[in-house]
């Protein structure tokens, strides 16, 4: 029991793949990547390093902090705890996808920008990521909504504040 | 995170032949960790020990993506949950709340919302102890094959206020804690064949097995949750330092048999509170034949932590799981 | 001009500032126009002075010749003062904000550190070879002295020889703290220097050690270090007096504090009172947890070292860095575009960014040298913890007759964990005594966090008063005012009482059931520092564009967006029309951005340079439009003839330079009327007065904060929308540091327990109380804007008020922080709550 070898049978019918990089195709804001990635490696990492996407931010690189908060198929999660290899198949948005093609931003980041709810901005991504999920899946949240859907974004500036006004305010102004 | 083996299950034949070991056996430091592989769902808890460094591994097999994993179905016995249902998909099941509240509220409550919509209800059962020794690199504590436990002449006011001579880690799912009170039990799948165990005997003491929270062994997998639908009410309360993501320093989930306002019968289990989900007896002795009030819930209360051993560090937790004790109780009598 | 500011320019009105003595400056001597004259030629202006809507007036200063005319108040101006959006919000909201983490360079490798197992050693070896075998990895070095920590004042070798198997014998330091660095990588990946740190093998001999404060103080404790120490402040404040005795692990008394020392003779004083009340109040570990964690790209090249630095101090790093490695500092370029976060620990270079210096000169490449979230929390600076033993006397009307203080601090194996001067400078007394010291014990060094000193020195005094005033039965707001000389606290507070609903407040204890509320307040204050450092270059380029430059860095607090609030306002253009290239030292020097410096101090710099560009604009104008240039203004984006008829656009105008731009440079001039301090700490304070609102669930020992309100003052409010997110800021952080925070560490191996974010436990969305501002738009008359800051004032009161609230709901006092469930719950067995 304590190696694989009662495992070698199963593996006629399954690829193992690595340790060293494997192919992979990633669907990132609409657009498909053909890569080469670790099995290790973060989807965290693999936007901010191998693709350059360094607005999906990483600070405590275990999923406590938010602030690497992407979607996948729609949903908010933690890049820095999510494999790469593990999200072949499944949209991913970034905060680089959130605004329109022409560059409008969307109703969350521009209520923002007005209630001045970014400061350093290191969290706001992540932040902004959550607030738009948020108005995504209900379109006229009250203030607990919006506390419960960024209760796991760190903002150590403390723009919860503002960052809750400018989340109902895009609510208000007919965000979905 | 070291590098490894990548293998990708799409049915739960797949995985069984794949998984050979625990994340228990993984960390003993006495035992060989070579040729090892081991099993990913939602991935939170095994991302985090990779990490860590704590763990390393030769292969990983995903089995989030297996279908016939993640599924939830109601009958007149009760409900069958997939292990790969995740906390969030429990939270906001209006079935599971309306019929498990403790389940749902437990699970609303855990963590947060990017954890929540990864992480799975078989991931949160299986996954390992939040002491912060076990979890150090620095440390290499009873649970990890050494010779001693740090915590208990160290830093414990986060550790078991019951059964901690040995090792003072309280068990870190809170789903657990309301799934024992709902009286669920897991099925066991292994090549071998399938069993069923209730889950309040599938977790065990340190006194029985230090290096282990629980019976699963080499090459099973929880293959599905079973809750019994008796009609019960149910509810679960958390208390935490904060309300935004914090682990519970007390928390406890009931189950009552009601008649009119009497209890035929009460399940009250305390999480954090012990190394394993801690039926509170005494308390659900006491409130047989009871109505629940103030009065009673506050005697309840001190019942269920009236075998309490706290450590230097942690004596307000006896406190804590008093209180959280006696909310649950109001809260489910008056759902 | 409104209808106050006429009524306060007669001289019946109520309350105008008299000659010689001017309500900025608390009526401490000196601060008149006639008590500083200005070096070379100068002029007489007038200034603005009082609060507005309150009791503006107008007082002559004599500033130098070349000072821009004085700016009317708020009301009378189109940007400044006005809420205006962040100039960067818009790459911040998409992710498009470039800081030091996120930057990429060709070649660049990445650095790691090998970190000491053991709280208290000295190395016998250290083996490289393992990491030197690796493939991945390209440089290696020894820290030979790791920084951050005290020195020995006898200057006799503190290094013991180690053998190093990889060419020579080299000097390194006693260990004295878990995480002390001793060796770094360079290499390929992050994944190869990781493993490679682990490859090095340092062998051990072990000392006893000490981690707790209360632990280090006893006699027979380990010695932390084995004679006495010194240590050298930073940009970001710190240090330590030079010279003060030392025992064992206890370093002064140190008597003397910001604001001179001692006075008169407490045992009169005391003899004197009708009650003295004397307690002990200890705060815990505060870590700064900045989502950005510390770090930099150092690129040596033979002609340049480029540094890219998540640093709160631009000039001051290149400083550091030129001195450390003796370079001039011509050689050496630092960048910082944007930084996720500082709050007082990002300043100098750290024991990782000389690492980096030395591994990029050895590899020849760049390197990129991040910490971890792990490494943030445990290695990177903390607010010491402290330990007070306060005694305050009092007669039955209130007049404090004496207070004394013993107080102790621990910035572990840093020096400087003084609890501020809050005692001695907050409240009349005649007579006053302190003694301060410094506690070492074998932890990481503490280092600056907002307000350094100042919100433990709060949380005692203001405790204390509060106690004062249940013991004489005097009401909090009536004591303080008698008690307090501060004229900005005493107009804060009626505002702020008045917006608090303060006469609801019940006696202590009042609610039956096991939820209590409570109401609190507490003041606070904090010098207004001036960093004469403040320079900038302003260019109009002969397309019609506008650049300021300075190598002031924008931390997160807008400074970014109120250079070009003051800019546009100069130029009667709109903040949007300025470009602002801050953040590098190739551009004229700025301020470090600590202790609430930065607005009060670039932006009067700024402003002269636009003064003195517009004047340069209106003699070209003039010239064209044939007109006097004292005929002329500006006017949405044009240059107009104040007489009517003419007028050109600035685009027009730059469009006929002879050369391709006009350039302005400007440094910043003295405090106008001089300095209450040397030539750093301006007249007046910026103070503040917080109210808050809690309820302590009795059942559980939870308290929450449901509402603050939190009155505050920083001169002429640049940009409103900033100055709010900054008080929220402070008032968060406060809350967090009263209620959650604490670092726990082993103590019998000095291991921090919860090095993450975890269960190093931060204030978060659920925790966020309902926040009302007031903000007093004051008006000191001291520079050519006025301004001040408002970083640290927001955080000092916050969490006395919440712990005096906590008694009002109560009636049990909770002298410790943080007040987290198990302290509470303690104290209310104890006090007989329940």
């Amino acid at each position: 029991m304590a190696s694989l070898h009662e495992a070698k049978a199963a593996e006629a019918t399954l690829r193992v793949s690595g340790p060293g990089p494997m192919p992979l195709t990633l669907k990132i804001n609409g657009k498909t990547h053909k890569l080469q990635i670790e099995p290790s490696e973060t989807l965290a990492e693999t936007l901010r390093t191998t693709l350059g996407m360094t607005g999906t931010k990483v600070s405590c690189d275990r999923g406590t902090c938010s602030a690497c908060t992407v979607w996948l198929d729609g949903a908010t999660m933690c890049s820095c705890m999510t494999l790469t290899v593990d999200v072949a198949g499944r949209a991913v948005t970034t905060i680089e996808g959130l605004a329109s093609e022409d560059g409008t931003l969307h109703p969350v980041q521009e209520a923002f920008i007005e209630k001045d709810a970014t400061m350093c901005g290191f969290c706001t991504p992540g932040m902004v990521m959550s607030c738009a999920a948020l108005l995504a899946r209900n379109s006229s949240p009250t203030l607990e909504d919006v506390r419960t859907a960024c209760s796991g974004n760190y903002c150590r500036c403390g723009t919860y504040p503002n960052v809750f006004e400018a989340t109902l305010a895009a609510a208000k102004k007919g965000a979905s | 995170m070291k590098r490894f083996e990548w293998v990708q299950a799409s049915t739960t034949d797949d995985a069984l032949g794949q998984s050979t070991r625990t994340c228990a056996e993984l960390m003993d430091s006495n035992k060989k960790t070579s040729g090892a592989s081991v099993v990913k769902a939602g991935g939170i808890d095994l991302l985090d020990l990779l990490k860590e460094g704590i763990l390393s591994t030769q292969r990983v097999v995903n089995i989030r993506s297996i279908d016939d994993l993640h599924h939830i179905s109601f009958d007149k016995k009760g409900c069958v949950i997939g292990p790969l249902l995740t906390l969030a998909e429990i939270a906001e099941h209006a079935d599971i709340r309306k019929k498990f509240t403790a389940l749902a509220d437990a699970a609303e409550h855990i963590a947060t919302p990017n954890i929540r919509n990864a992480a799975t209800v078989g991931g949160n059962l299986l996954q390992r102890p939040r002491c912060w020794y076990f979890r150090s690199e620095e440390f290499n504590c009873l649970k990890k094959g050494g010779k001693d436990c740090p915590a208990n002449v160290g830093e414990n006011k986060y550790h078991a206020i019951f059964d901690n001579e040995k090792c003072s880690i309280v068990h870190p799912s809170t789903a657990a804690v309301a799934l024992v009170a709902l009286g669920a039990s897991i099925e066991l799948t292994s090549r071998k064949g399938k069993r069923e165990v209730k889950l309040e005997e599938f977790f065990i003491s340190p006194s029985e097995d230090v290096v282990k929270e629980n019976r699963l062994a080499e090459g099973e997998l929880i293959t599905a949750i079973t809750i019994p639908d008796n009609g019960w009410k149910s509810a679960h309360i958390k208390l935490g330092e904060k309300d935004s993501f914090d682990w519970s320093i007390g928390d406890c989930a009931v189950a009552l048999d009601m008649e009119g306002s009497t209890c035929k019968k009460a399940v009250i289990v305390l999480g954090a509170a012990a190394p394993v989900p801690y039926r509170a007896t005494a308390a659900e002795n006491f409130l047989k034949g009871k109505s629940i009030d103030e009065k009673t819930a506050r005697e309840a209360g001190k019942l269920a932590v009236q075998n309490a051993k706290p450590l230097s560090q942690n004596e307000y937790k006896v406190t804590m799981l008093e209180v959280a004790a006696m909310r649950a109780l109001l809260k489910a009598a008056q759902s | 001009m409104t209808e106050q500011e006429k009524g306060s320019k007669s001289k019946d009105s109520t309350d105008p500032p008299q000659s010689g003595k001017d309500p900025a400056t608390d009526g401490k001597k000196a601060g008149t126009a006639t008590a500083h004259k200005p070096p070379g030629k100068t002029k007489i202006i007038k200034v603005p002075v009082g609060y507005y809507g309150v009791n503006i007036a107008e007082v002559e200063r004599e500033v130098p010749l070349d000072e821009p005319p004085a700016l009317p108040v708020n009301a009378h101006l189109n940007v400044i003062g006005k809420p205006t959006r962040r100039l960067d919000g818009e790459l911040k909201v998409t992710g498009s904000a470039r800081y030091t983490a996120d930057i990429q360079l060709a070649g660049m490798l990445y650095g790691r550190m090998h970190r000491s197992t053991e709280a208290h050693a000295e190395i016998r070896s250290i083996d490289l070879s393992g990491a030197l075998a690796h493939p991945g990895v390209r440089a290696v070095h020894i820290v030979s002295r790791a920084i951050g920590i005290a020195r020995e004042r006898e200057d006799k070798p503190r290094v013991v020889e180690a053998k190093v198997t990889f060419d020579r014998k080299v000097g390194v330091p006693t260990v004295k703290y878990v995480g002390q660095p001793i060796a770094a990588v360079a290499a390929t990946t992050e994944q190869a220097a990781r493993e490679a740190c682990e490859l090095i093998k340092v062998e051990y001999e072990t000392l006893p050690f000490v981690i707790e404060l209360e632990d280090a103080m006893k006699p027979d404790a380990p010695k932390v270090f084995k004679g006495p120490t010194e240590q050298d402040g930073t940009a970001g404040g710190g240090g330590a007096p030079k010279g003060l005795p030392q025992k064992g692990n206890l370093r002064g008394p140190e008597t003397k504090g910001m604001f001179g020392g001692d006075r008169g003779n407490v045992e009169t004083g005391f003899s004197q009172a009708d009650v003295v009340i004397e307690n002990q109040y200890r705060t815990q570990i505060h870590m700064h947890s900045a989502l950005e964690p510390h770090g930099l790209i150092a690129d040596w090249r033979d002609d340049m070292l480029t540094i890219y630095a998540s640093t709160q101090g631009t000039s001051a790093l290149r400083g550091d860095i030129a001195s450390v490695f003796d370079l001039p500092k011509s050689k050496v370029r630092v960048i910082t575009e944007y930084m996720g976060g500082g709050f007082g620990a990002k300043f100098g270079t750290g024991n990782y960014g000389i690492a980096a210096i030395f591994l990029s000169r050895q590899a020849k490449a760049p390197v990129k040298f991040m910490h971890d979230r792990k490494e943030e929390q445990t290695v990177s600076g903390f607010r010491p913890n402290s330990f007070q033993k306060l005694k305050i006397g009092a007669k039955k009307d209130g007049t404090i007759t004496a207070i004394e203080l013993e107080s102790y601090g621990s910035g572990g194996t840093a020096l400087g964990a003084g609890v501020g001067w809050a005692a001695q400078s907050m409240y009349k007394s005649p007579n006053f005594a302190s003694e301060h010291y410094d506690v070492l014990t074998n932890q990481s060094p503490g280092c600056a966090f907002r307000a350094p000193g100042q919100p433990q020195g709060i949380f005692a005094v203001e405790q204390s008063i509060d106690e004062l005033c249940e013991k004489l039965k005097i009401d909090p707001m009536a004591m303080r005012d008698k008690i307090d000389d501060n004229e900005t606290r005493r107009e804060q507070r009626k505002a702020g009482a008045k917006l608090f609903d303060w006469s609801s407040r019940k006696p202590a204890g009042s609610d039956a059931g096991p939820i209590k509320r409570g109401l609190g307040m507490a003041q606070g204050e904090w010098p207004r520092f001036v960093d004469m450092n403040s320079s900038c270059e302003l260019k109009l380029t002969n397309d019609g564009s506008i650049e300021i430059l300075s190598s002031v860095q924008d931390i997160g607090t807008g400074i970014r967006t109120v250079l070009a609030q003051v800019i546009a306002e100069e130029l009667g253009l709109k903040p949007t029309d300025i470009t602002v290239r801050i953040g590098d030292t190739v551009f004229p020097t700025g301020p470090a951005s600590g202790g609430s410096v930065t607005t009060g101090s670039i932006t009067p710099a700024v402003r002269k340079a636009a003064y003195h560009l517009k004047l340069k604009m209106f003699d070209l104008a003039a010239n064209s439009l044939k007109c006097e240039p004292e005929d002329l203004q500006m006017k949405e984006g044009s240059i107009v003839q104040k007489s009517g008829g003419g007028s050109i656009t600035i685009k027009k105008l730059a469009k006929g330079l002879s050369t391709d731009q006009l350039s302005v440079f400007a440094s910043r001039t003295a405090d106008y009327g001089g300095f209450e301090l040397g030539d750093f700490v301006g007249f007046g304070r910026l103070s503040s007065v917080q109210f808050a609102d809690v309820r302590v669930d009795t059942d559980t020992g939870r308290i929450y904060v449901d509402r603050i309100v939190a009155a505050h003052a920083c001169g002429r409010p640049m940009n409103p929308l900033g100055i709010e997110s900054q008080i929220n800021g402070g008032i968060l952080q406060g809350i967090s540091w009263a209620l959650y925070e604490n670092r726990h560490t082993d103590k019998n191996t000095g291991v921090v327990m919860n090095p993450n974010v975890e269960s190093y436990k931060l204030i978060g969305a659920k925790e966020i109380p309902k926040i009302d501002i007031v903000l007093l738009e004051e008006y000191l008359g001291r520079s050519a804007t006025d301004a001040g800051g408002i970083g640290e004032p927001a955080i000092v009161p916050t969490a006395a008020a919440i712990a005096n609230a906590v008694y009002n709901a109560t009636g049990v006092r909770i002298n410790t922080l943080p007040m987290t469930p198990d302290r509470v719950l303690a104290a209310l067995r104890k006090g007989g709550s329940k």
